[in-house]
């Protein structure tokens, strides 16, 4: 099996006159868990929506398991949106029988088992719901597919420290040895201790691109504050 | 998987239509007791009047509410079911493109046909015709001796194309919008127009070549024979359902190859 699980070459995408991302080039290997860390607005999720074929690249090609964004990589790839995707009228179990409808990898008594955790009723609607715990239902979705590439854009943005820790621990619990994690995001310190890689976006290019003991080595410095350094305003 | 998709869509639209089509029938039933036409009564200004303007106003709304609630829901399946964020999860889906909008274009047909049934159906409570199925088969005698047995039997075919076209020629405006960088939705109403348009055009070219014989045959006193009126029939279905085709394939290569949701 080829240890390439992600890779693209020359990626653009241009929004109106605004490049979004420029010229991307890289290769993620298998069971690593690499953090997308940039600012706001650097091209992060532009470059995980790319990935999901959500968005149509205006330059370049990318290839998930040597194949290029279709049904088939659907069927390997488990994707948090920085949005919530749910259908407000579904209950909770409702978006459960649809995920395990449609993905042959989900596995359902684990998601009722973090649902259990997480204090969230299965028989609750959607609607009724917090940002907060909407966040936490996604997650468990996503975490809940045996995927072979994790795409996480800011997983913990909008959930509370305590519930923080719990969601690490949940996306460390399913890593499957094989399978990649991408997680961006811009809140670096609570999730450094996780990442094997770092991979640094500004303005749409890649800036950096590193093992975190590398880095620690290299720089004889955390990635937070090397992140703090590099995207000094 | 299309199966999958279509029990989704059902379920996600059923909750919406049965209240409706509930409150429909029920106001068709009370307007028929409390009668508000007034059908052989003698008419006085008093509280009986006042509730029967009351209960047909209601119903009159429910009616027409059912059928333009037939439209929205359709428009807004489509809309933010797939472009809006739920799109986030149907398009991460391992599903293809023509499955969502096929799933899509079948369950809006069956809301159709089911509204267009419950509003004639309400009519007939309100009606309140005796002897019903006997003047039924009548009246579909008259139109069978009218338009001959090929033609009788092409108006269901050709009614079923005509909700088939106009629902994939607005998925087709609504993904041409959806191109546009600012301002989609009003793209979209611009490309509905667009495509009414071109629509018009060819339906005028088709008339003259295929049903040509049949509208030179046209004076003021002029019946068409069965023949002419299957030969119209049979243009038209022809002409939908080549432009279904086109407006389905546009929809589904942007759909497929542009998509680009924000």
């Amino acid at each position: 099996m080829n240890n390439i699980i992600l890779e693209c070459r020359n990626l653009t995408k241009i929004f109106g006159t605004v490049k979004a991302l420029d010229n991307v080039t890289l290769s993620i290997p298998r069971g690593k868990i690499v953090g997308l860390l940039g600012p706001n607005a650097s091209g992060k999720t532009t470059f995980i929506k790319l990935c999901n074929q959500l968005l149509t690249p205006n330059e370049g090609e990318i290839l998930i398991g040597g194949m290029k964004p279709g049904i088939e990589t659907k069927k390997i790839v488990s994707y948090l949106p920085e949005k919530n995707y749910l259908n407000e009228w579904m209950k909770v179990s409702d978006i459960i029988n649809l995920f395990s409808d449609f993905y042959a990898d989900f596995n359902t008594e684990k998601a009722y088992d973090m649902l259990k955790n997480l204090d969230i009723r299965p028989k609750d609607k959607l609607k009724s719901m917090s940002k907060g715990t909407k966040e936490k239902v996604q997650l468990i979705l996503v975490m809940s597919r045996e995927a072979q590439l994790y795409l996480l854009d800011e997983p913990i943005g909008g959930v509370d420290p305590a519930a923080r820790d719990y969601i690490l621990d949940t996306i460390l619990g399913n890593y499957n040895e094989n399978a990649t994690i991408i997680i961006s995001t811009h809140i670096i310190s609570d999730i450094e201790k996780i990442l094997d890689e770092v991979i640094f976006i500004r303005e749409g290019r890649i800036v950096l691109t590193n093992t975190v003991d590398e880095i620690r080595e290299e720089y004889g410095k955390s990635v937070d504050s090397l992140f703090r350094e590099v995207f000094k305003c | 998987m299309l199966g999958k998709l279509i029990k989704y869509e059902i379920k996600a639209t059923v909750r919406l239509f049965l209240p409706l089509y509930a409150a429909l029938l029920l106001f068709s039933l009370i307007n028929r007791f409390v009668n508000p036409f007034a059908i052989n009564e003698p008419v006085n200004i008093n509280l009986q009047m006042i509730l029967r303007i009351i209960s047909m106003t209601a119903y009159y709304i429910l009616l027409v509410g059912t059928l333009v609630m037939t439209l929205v829901i359709m428009i807004q399946r489509f809309y933010k079911n797939l472009l809006g964020d739920e799109g986030y999860l149907m398009f991460t889906l391992p599903v293809k493109t023509w499955q969502h909008i096929i799933s899509k274009l079948l369950v809006s047909m069956m809301w159709t046909i089911v509204s267009f049934a419950v509003a004639v159906s309400s009519i007939i409570i309100i009606a309140n015709i005796g002897n019903l199925t006997n003047k039924l088969a009548e009246m579909i005698k008259a139109v069978r001796n009218f338009t001959g047995d090929t033609a009788f039997f092409l108006i269901p075919v050709f009614a079923l194309m005509g909700i088939a076209f106009y629902t994939v020629m607005i998925y087709a405006a609504i993904a041409l919008g959806h191109l546009f960088q600012k301002h989609k939705i009003i793209a979209s109403f611009g490309m509905f127009c667009v495509l009414y348009f071109i629509y018009q055009l060819c339906a005028v070219i088709v008339l003259i070549i295929l049903a040509g014989p049949v509208i030179g045959a046209i004076t003021p006193s002029w019946e068409p024979t069965q023949h002419q009126i299957s030969v119209f029939l049979l243009s038209f279905l022809i002409l939908s359902g080549a432009l279904t085709a086109v407006n389905f394939a546009v929809t589904n290569t942007i759909l497929h190859k542009r998509l680009n949701l924000e």
